[in-house]
């Protein structure tokens, strides 16, 4: 682990509802600049009031949260929401402009940028999304696809340095989930801390570095992905299921098959059994598989 | 800015006097207490009304909840006062006030001790046909999912640096728009998605239908009738009789 300031710290955070149900107890994390973090665990766990904490829509009951190294207690959501940017779940609940245009155009107002600028930011982020072909349109007829992107378009323009996403993979299709995943790939290369709140084990495994993984309001591990995913234990506890390669090499070593556990991805695996069957023809054992 | 106050609205199963009570006094009691609200523009019957109130809060063990939706009123209360004040008088804007806090706990009652269910059963029992029995209870039962989204929307907006406070009355109706237009699009999405799930469990499909619970009114529910119709009829004296009430009751604020 680095040895710099984290760019997000968690001290002792709680967090108790005014109907008296406690959301968060003593949540204490560091993020890095840079980090890719997901953050798993079942539903009503906390996660999503965690991250509504980072950018000051909920205000910690106990404990204190720093961003940058400045406590965040007296910061304006507003203030906050430039250098934190949520992508909450549904995008619906984002859309109200006439055209896709002004949807993004709203997104910058606050930001006090120049007309030309803000035109600039808009053309950019259009194109790098690929909805400039909409430019004109309702945002109220796109697919959810769309909405989804135009959702994260309209808070990508602002530049935010921690980007924050709720459920990214939630009702998208295998392009659209390809689509994020080169986004997020992009944004780690500019620096950015991404931090992923998913339920979605496959797309962790294979793209998250590091999970936190919560129940009852608490962070109950924190560590490297393989690791924690791996752990059935851990899994159980949060509802969680293993990955199906993790499943496959399991039933693997049941009948027999000694295959490394540092196999979690799809394409290690095909590269694993290839080389197994050559080995066992070359062999000539006569197994079937 | 917090919906939480709609909250105080929403259901609590409870085994209390007043949660027993029979839905359709409780309509009746809040009703009464609603009109005579609207009777008075003075502080000290107004006063006297809402303190009335306060015996049925403590009987149904909802003083949390009410307290809430009060506190959740605070921006209303400080719009009527600067309003009020500006165009009338002080008095005229404490008696605003606390009429409206009459009306909201009255109904406040009436919600935080009335099952949706119930309510529709109430309804029904009025003759009121089921179909809109039932859309009314459902409408009653969605005002905490609305209130969540509400806030959801809410959060969604400002944390892409949207400002809840502006200056200025245009700018401030302006700044609803971001808020209603994807809640207004998003309650008419459920509505029909909730219209589409009923009809295929073939809601509607036959007129004559019968009821797993019923309602039925009681001794306590009898009595609570009596002192509504009571209270309304005391109250409509004392309001055509008014100039000749003693001068405590008619005390004006002159500011």
């Amino acid at each position: 682990m680095s040895t710099e300031f984290p760019l997000i710290l968690a001290n002792d955070v709680g967090y108790t509802y005014p109907n008296g149900s406690v959301a968060l107890k003593k949540v204490n994390l560091n993020i890095f600049r840079g980090d890719l973090v997901g953050i798993m665990g079942k539903n009503g766990a906390g996660k999503t009031t965690l991250i509504r904490t980072f950018n000051g829509l909920i205000r910690p009951t106990t404990g204190s949260i720093y961003i940058n190294g400045e406590n965040i207690k007296s910061k304006s959501v507003g203030a906050l929401s430039q250098k934190v940017g949520i992508i909450f779940q549904n995008p619906q609940h984002q859309v109200f402009s006439n055209t896709i245009e002004e949807e993004i155009k709203f997104s910058l107002k606050s930001l006090n940028l120049n007309k030309k600028e803000s035109q600039v930011r808009v053309d950019t982020i259009l194109k790098n999304f690929d909805l400039d072909k909409y430019r004109e349109r309702s945002p109220l007829n796109l697919s959810g696809g769309e909405t989804k992107k135009l959702a994260v378009a309209s808070i990508f323009c602002r530049n935010p340095e921690i980007l924050i996403f709720d459920e990214p993979t939630l009702g998208q299709d295998a392009k659209e989930i390809e689509f994020f995943i080169n986004l997020i790939k992009n944004e780690r290369k500019n620096g950015k801390t991404i931090i992923i709140v998913t339920h979605n084990i496959e797309f962790a495994m294979e793209f998250i570095p590091r999970t936190i993984l919560m129940a009852d309001g608490q962070i109950i591990a924190d560590g490297p992905t393989n690791n924690i995913l791996n752990n059935e234990f851990l899994v159980n506890k949060t509802s969680l299921i293993l990955p199906q390669v993790n499943q496959f090499n399991r039933a693997l070593h049941d009948i027999g098959i000694n295959c490394p556990q540092t196999i979690t991805s799809k394409k290690k695996m095909i590269e694993f059994l290839i080389a197994y069957l050559k080995n066992k023809s070359n062999k000539g054992t006569g197994e079937n598989f | 800015m917090s919906l939480e106050f709609l909250n105080a609205f929403k259901f609590q199963k409870k085994n209390t006097f007043v949660h027993n009570l029979d839905p359709r006094v409780k309509l009746l009691f809040s009703i009464v207490y609603s009109i005579s609200a609207l009777l008075f523009t003075e502080i000290v019957p107004l006063f006297i009304i809402f303190l009335t109130l306060i015996p049925f809060i403590l009987l149904g063990r909802m003083i949390k909840e009410w307290i809430r939706s009060i506190r959740g009123l605070s921006f209303l209360v400080l719009l009527i006062i600067v309003l009020n004040t500006y165009f009338l008088s002080l008095g005229y804007a404490i008696a605003m006030i606390i009429r409206i806090s009459i009306m909201i706990t009255a109904f406040s009652i009436f919600f935080l001790t009335v099952h949706p269910n119930d309510l529709a059963l109430s309804l029904v029992s009025m003759k009121v046909p089921y179909p809109y029995a039932f859309s009314f209870s459902l409408a009653f039962r969605f005002v905490p999912t609305i209130a969540n989204e509400a806030q959801n929307i809410m959060d969604a907006q400002q944390s892409r640096g949207y400002e809840m406070e502006q200056k200025g009355m245009i700018n401030q109706i302006k700044n609803l728009f971001p808020l209603l237009v994807p809640l207004i699009i998003c309650s008419i999405k459920r509505a029909f998605n909730v219209a589409e799930a009923l009809e295929s469990r073939a809601f509607g499909s036959s007129n004559e239908r019968s009821y797993y619970y019923t309602i039925k009114y009681k001794f306590k529910d009898w009595v609570l009738t009596f002192y509504s119709l009571c209270f309304f009829i005391i109250i409509i004296y004392i309001r055509i009789q008014f100039s000749l009430m003693p001068g405590w009751l008619t005390w004006e604020l002159i500011v």
